[in-house]
C-alpha cells in the first residue's frame, strides 16, 4: 500500500513553514498521500523522506521488457487484484516452447484477427540443447522475443550470449537457486526468472533489476495459492522481492488457463496449434479487456460469407460482442449478407437506442456515410428486433423507396427469420 | 521462497444448499467462508459440483445432470421420469424460457416429482411467482437468473424471499457469457457477487450456477477447439465462484474433476 498521510507526516519537518504553499505539514502530507502534491515542493524534506516516498510511489509490480524491436513485449505494471477494481493492463505474453522440433514456420507465422486484435505467438521459449543457440538466433532474427529454458549455466550462456542484443529472458531450471544464472543475467544485462522472493532481492542487489518470479506449485491448488499470494503480497507491498511479474511453465492446458486468469505475465505453452491456443488467446482478450471500455468495432459494412448485391443488408451497433454474436449466427447458418456496423460508442443495441445513438436518423446517416445502401440492388434493410420502434423514422430518413424490416430480437433466431421472412420478402 | 500471507477473514459465508431428495442421493453445495478456491485461508465444506447436460445418455461420472424439457407438460413429465428412472443423482430441469409455457411445464414437473429436490431452471425478475410457489409447495430448489447484473441478482432474491422462498433453496444464475462472447462480464459480476456475499450480504450469498455447456458449444470456435473451449470457459468461472457447472462433454467434466480434486481431494462430494 502507498504511504498514508500520517506516515508521510512523520517524515516531514513539522515546522509549518508554508513554503510549499500549504498552511501545515499535516495538510501537505495529506495532499501527498492523495497524489495531489509533489515532495519537491518542500525545500526541507530529508533524504530519508525522499527515499521512502520514492519507493512507496513506485508501481507495485515492475514493468519488464523482453525482446527488442517491434515485437518486444512488456509485462507487469499491474495495480489491482480484481479486474473490476480498475483493469488489468499488460496482456501476458504467450510463448511457444521449442524443443528439438525447431521452428515450425507455418505455426509461428499464424495470425488470427478477433475483435480488433491480432492473435499470434508472442515469443518462443527455447529448450536447452546442443543446437539451441542456432535456434535462438533464427527466432531472434525473425523478431520473436526469446526465453531461454536452461538446464545448465553453460548451456544457458551459450544460448543467451548468442542473442544478447535481443534481450532474451533467462529461465533457470524450476526451483533453482544457483548464483551462476544471476551473474549471467547481470553480465548480459538481460531479464531473469527467479524462484523465490529472497532470490529476487539478492538478484536485484547483484544488479539484475528486471526479474520475473516463477511460483512454486506443481498442482492446481498450490499454483493458485502461489499466484494469489504473489499478486496480493505485491500490491500490499509486504516484501520487496514480490514486486515483479510472474513466469509460468504451462505444460498442461488447464495450467495456462489458470495462469491467464490469475496474474501470470509470461507463459511458456508446450503444445502448438489452434486447438490449444485459440481458447487461450481469447481468454486473455476477455480477462484483459478494460471493464470500463467495452470493445468496439470500427464502423463499416462487414461481409458475411460471400455476399452479392442481392444479399440481405442488416444493421447493428459497434459493440464488439453484438457484432460477434450476430456475425457468428449468420456464419453458422450460412447466410451470406452485408452487416453494417454503426458507430454507437460500443453500446449494445438497446443501450445505444436509449442513449439516442441508434435513432432512425442516425442510422440512416451512418448507412449513407458508409455507402451501405450502394452494396445492394434491393432497397431493404433489416434492423434488430429490439429497436423495431425506429423502423418508421428510418424509412423516412432513408427515403427513396427504402423499406425497413424488423429482424428478430435474439441473434439465435436469425436463421429461422431468414427462412420465414426474408425468403418470402425476396419473392415478392 | 514465497510470502506468508496474512489470511483474509470475512464477515459472511456462502449459504449451503442441498440438491436432490427423495429417491435422489442428495448433494450439498456452498458453505465456503472465503474467496473461491482460496482453501489456504478459509473453510470450504463442499466442493463445486459438475453437472452434465444429458439427452438420453447416462450420467457419465457427473455429480448431477441437467435435462431440457420442451413440449407439453405431459411430454416434459415423461422426459423427467425417464431420467429419474435411469440415474440416482440430483436433477436440474431446464424449461424453455420464461413465460406461461415454462410455468405450466415446470409446475407440472414440480408437482409430479414432489419431494425429489429438483433444481428448477429458472426464475427471473419478470416471472418468478409460479416457480417460487411450486418450489415451496413441492420441495424443490430454484435457480434465480439475472442478466449479468449484481443489483438485479440481489433484487430477485429479495423478491423470492418475499414470495416465501427459503433462500437456502436458491442458486444464483448470473447468466453465462461464452468464452469470447461476454465471459468477462459474467466473470466480473461473479467476483463482485462473491465479495458482497463474503462482506455479509445475505441476499447475495447463494451458491452460483453456470450453464457452460450450451454457451461454449454455440461458439463456432468450439468446432476447432472442442473440449478445450468448454474447459477454458468453465475453469475461470469456477475461479470466480461457480459452484454448480453444467457441461456438455463428458471429457470436459473429467478434466475439470481432475482439477478440482487438487483442491478438494479425490473424495466423492457426496
Amino acid at each position: 500500500m502507498p504511504l498514508t498521510g500520517l506516515q508521510i507526516f512523520k517524515l516531514l519537518p513539522n515546522t509549518n513553514c508554508r513554503e510549499c504553499g500549504v498552511p501545515t505539514c499535516l495538510a501537505f502530507a495529506m495532499k501527498l498521500a492523495a497524489g495531489k502534491e509533489s515532495l519537491d515542493k518542500c525545500p526541507y524534506a530529508s533524504e530519508q523522506a525522499k527515499a521512502a516516498l520514492g519507493a512507496a510511489s513506485a508501481p507495485p509490480i515492475r514493468g519488464v521488457t523482453i525482446g527488442r524491436g517491434e515485437r518486444a513485449i512488456t509485462v507487469g505494471e499491474e495495480t489491482v487484484f480484481f479486474r473490476h477494481e480498475k483493469t488489468f493492463v499488460r496482456r501476458p505474453g504467450l510463448f511457444q516452447v521449442l524443443g528439438t522440433q525447431g521452428l515450425d514456420e507455418s505455426w509461428l507465422s499464424t495470425r488470427i484477427e478477433r475483435a480488433g486484435e491480432t492473435f499470434q505467438v508472442d515469443g518462443v521459449a527455447v529448450v536447452e540443447a546442443p543446437a539451441a543457440p542456432e535456434l535462438c538466433a533464427a527466432a531472434a532474427e525473425r523478431g520473436f522475443p526469446v526465453a531461454v529454458l536452461a538446464s545448465t549455466p553453460e548451456g544457458a550462456a551459450a544460448m543467451a550470449e548468442r542473442i544478447r542484443d535481443h534481450r532474451p529472458l533467462l529461465v533457470p531450471p524450476a526451483g533453482t537457486n544457483s548464483a551462476a544464472y544471476v551473474s549471467l543475467a547481470a553480465r548480459l544485462g538481460i531479464p531473469l526468472v527467479v524462484s523465490g522472493i529472497d532470490l529476487a532481492v539478492e538478484a536485484a542487489r547483484c544488479g539484475v533489476a528486471d526479474l520475473l518470479l516463477e511460483p512454486p506449485g506443481d498442482n492446481p491448488q498450490s499454483l493458485h495459492h502461489s499466484l494469489t499470494a504473489i499478486r496480493r503480497g505485491a500490491l500490499d507491498r509486504i516484501h520487496p522481492g514480490l514486486g515483479y511479474p510472474v513466469f509460468l511453465r504451462a505444460g498442461k492446458f488447464e495450467t495456462a488457463v489458470l495462469g491467464i486468469s490469475k496474474f501470470a505475465s509470461v507463459l511458456a505453452i508446450e503444445k502448438p496449434g489452434i486447438e490449444t491456443w485459440l481458447p487461450l488467446w481469447t481468454l486473455r482478450q476477455n480477462i484483459y479487456t478494460d471493464p470500463q471500455k467495452p470493445l468496439q468495432m470500427d464502423a463499416g459494412v462487414y461481409p458475411i460469407g460471400e455476399p452479392d448485391d442481392k444479399s440481405p443488408l442488416l444493421v447493428t451497433t459497434n459493440f464488439s460482442l453484438t457484432y460477434f454474436v450476430v456475425s457468428s449466427e449468420l456464419e453458422s447458418a450460412g447466410l451470406a449478407s452485408h452487416l453494417a456496423v454503426v458507430e454507437a460508442e460500443g453500446l449494445s443495441v438497446l443501450t445505444a437506442w436509449s442513449a439516442g445513438k441508434f435513432s432512425g436518423d442516425r442510422v440512416a446517416k451512418a448507412l449513407r456515410a458508409m455507402r451501405a445502401t450502394e452494396r445492394v440492388s434491393h432497397r431493404t434493410v433489416i434492423i434488430p428486433g429490439y429497436v423495431s420502434i425506429i423502423s418508421g423514422e428510418l424509412e423516412d430518413a432513408l427515403n427513396e423507396g427504402w423499406r425497413v424490416l424488423v429482424g428478430p430480437q435474439e441473434a439465435s433466431d436469425l436463421a429461422p427469420y431468414f427462412r420465414d421472412v426474408w425468403d418470402a420478402v425476396r419473392a415478392e | 521462497m514465497m510470502p506468508d500471507l496474512k489470511p483474509k477473514k470475512w464477515a459472511g459465508a456462502i449459504r449451503t444448499v442441498t440438491l436432490g431428495a427423495g429417491s435422489r442421493r442428495p448433494l450439498t453445495v456452498g458453505g465456503g467462508n472465503g474467496l473461491p478456491l482460496h482453501t489456504f485461508e478459509g473453510e470450504f465444506p463442499h466442493r463445486p459440483l459438475l453437472a452434465l447436460e444429458i439427452n438420453g445418455a447416462d450420467a457419465a461420472g457427473a455429480d448431477l445432470v441437467m435435462v431440457r424439457v420442451n413440449g407439453s407438460p405431459e411430454e416434459a413429465a415423461a422426459e423427467v421420469r425417464a431420467v429419474l428412472d435411469r440415474v440416482d443423482v440430483p436433477l436440474i430441469v431446464k424449461g424453455p424460457g420464461a413465460g406461461p409455457k415454462q410455468n405450466e411445464v415446470l409446475a407440472r414437473v414440480a408437482e409430479e416429482f414432489s419431494g425429489e429436490g429438483l433444481v428448477l431452471h429458472s426464475a427471473c425478475q419478470e416471472d418468478y411467482k409460479t416457480l417460487a410457489a411450486v418450489a415451496v409447495a413441492y420441495g424443490h430448489v430454484l435457480a434465480a437468473e439475472s442478466p449479468i447484473d449484481m443489483n438485479l441478482a440481489k433484487q430477485l432474491n429479495i423478491l423470492l424471499a418475499d414470495a416465501s422462498m427459503d433462500l437456502n433453496r436458491v442458486l444464483i444464475d448470473p447468466f453465462t457469457g461464452g468464452l469470447g462472447y461476454g465471459l468477462e462480464y459474467t466473470y466480473s459480476v461473479m467476483e463482485r457477487i462473491r465479495l458482497a456475499a463474503l462482506g455479509g450480504d445475505a441476499m447475495l450469498n447463494s451458491p452460483m450456477i453456470c450453464l457452460v455447456g450450451p454457451e461454449a458449444w454455440k461458439a463456432k470456435e468450439a468446432r476447432v477447439s472442442g473440449v478445450n473451449w468448454e474447459v477454458a470457459t468453465a475453469l475461470p468461472l469456477i475461479e470466480a465462484g461457480a459452484e454448480v457447472v453444467v457441461l456438455r462433454h463428458p471429457e470436459s467434466l473429467a478434466r475439470l474433476r481432475g482439477q478440482l480434486d487438487s483442491w478438494f481431494g479425490g473424495d466423492a462430494c457426496r
